[in-house]
């Protein structure tokens, strides 16, 4: 009877030729992890690039300003308000002593929200609206202050398997289950219109 | 306004890939080795597969076993789609049939290894990922099954097969090994 394995072993490369250098591996380590960061830094920019839409309502709110003069600012020369409220709080799936009940929009879901706010429009360096999983659907891509990365990761560090609010002015518009620490970037895939989408994300950057 | 998909979270990608370079890259190129001619071709094959993982990193799984399965069936793609092009095995035929600086003896069981890994490449790349893991590394029929995404019973069929094959290549009496 002939052993197909005994033939194989024999003849296994591995068993006969040097594994490779640690020069090898090391540079197919740093061309995996130069690709993974042009990749990023590629999704970053196309989230970036500023869309001819954003780039209208700013050109709007601009004239706006210009038109209404100085009757538009708020007096004592205030902080601008922030259009849309945006928060990030850790949530539960259960209820417990110290967190507020809330329900997620569009799904009639419970949440428990955490007390604490982990990041607010203050820590948001930029926001665009981004192509979502339909034609006429919207996503909305955040990007953190180095300052609102660190809070996120620090918040998100030991909440892995467990919900993270996202709320806009004061609703919980989606409570996903947190897979890994979140840093710089987040993507709220709320499947909006582009006008919602646009109001949250125009709304969302003035502070 | 509906919520229905997760929120997606890129982090820190070059973090998570240096992650899964490290903790898989000594088992994809043992694999890749037995797949492949040579070793250039597995550290290319390797080199693939995770420039895959680099280039879409929210397709690879969370978890060492999803991670793990993920490479493994990239792996043997992409080796499945260089198999189709003679490219490969011409190049192979070209390096055994130019064994230099050995002596006789050892030319002779350089040639017979050889011959031998040649007619492996006969074999379709997923059924002899399968004979592989299961002749060489020692994985149950199971668990290959798992790695791979198959049923048992495929398994076991690409198993017989494959040794059908293998001993046909070689002129060797069909036996079944276990």
């Amino acid at each position: 009877m002939t052993d197909i394995r005994n033939i194989l072993q024999d003849a296994d490369p591995l068993r006969h030729e040097p594994p490779p250098s640690e020069g090898e591996r090391d540079r197919l380590r740093h061309a995996a992890v130069a690709a993974a960061a042009d990749a990023t830094a590629s999704a970053a920019s196309a989230w970036f690039r500023a869309p001819t839409a954003l780039m209208a309502a700013i050109a709007l709110i601009i004239v706006v300003f210009v038109a209404f003069g100085s009757q538009s600012w708020p007096p004592g020369g205030a902080t601008v308000q922030a259009a849309v409220r945006f928060e990030v709080r850790l949530a539960e799936d259960q209820a417990a002593s110290g967190l507020h009940e809330a329900r997620v929009a569009g799904s009639g879901r419970t949440i428990y929200l955490h007390e604490e706010v982990v990041v607010t429009n203050a820590d948001i360096e930029r926001s665009a609206v981004v192509p979502g999983s339909g034609p006429a659907r919207f996503d909305i891509g955040v990007r953190f202050t180095a300052e609102g990365a660190r809070k996120m990761r620090e918040a998100t560090a030991n909440h892995a398997g467990r919900p993270l609010a996202i709320l806009i002015d004061g609703d919980v518009v989606m409570a996903p289950t947190l897979r890994d620490p979140i840093s710089a970037d987040a993507l709220i895939t709320g499947d909006y219109s582009r006008a919602e989408a646009e109001r949250i994300v125009n709304g969302i950057s003035i502070r | 306004m509906t919520t229905t998909l997760p929120i997606a979270v890129p982090g820190d990608q070059a973090d998570r890939l240096s992650v899964l370079f490290d903790t898989h890259y000594d088992r994809l190129y043992r694999l890749a080795r037995r797949l492949a001619p040579t070793a250039d071709d597995a550290l290319d094959l390797v080199q693939e597969a995770f420039l895959k993982a680099a280039r879409s990193p929210r397709a690879v799984p969370v978890g060492l076993p999803g991670e793990e399965a993920w490479l493994v069936r990239v792996l043997i793609n992409i080796r499945r789609d260089q198999w189709r092009k003679a490219a490969v095995r011409r190049r192979h035929d070209q390096t055994i049939g130019h064994p230099s600086g050995v002596d006789s003896g050892q030319e002779a069981a350089l040639i017979a290894r050889a011959t031998i890994w040649r007619a492996l490449d006969l074999l379709r790349p997923r059924r002899r990922a399968i004979l592989v893991m299961h002749e060489l590394e020692g994985l149950t029929i199971p668990a290959i099954a798992s790695l791979l995404g198959i049923s048992a019973v495929t398994v076991r069929w690409h198993l017989s097969m494959g040794r059908r094959d293998l001993a046909r290549a070689l002129k060797l009496p069909v036996g079944e090994s276990r």
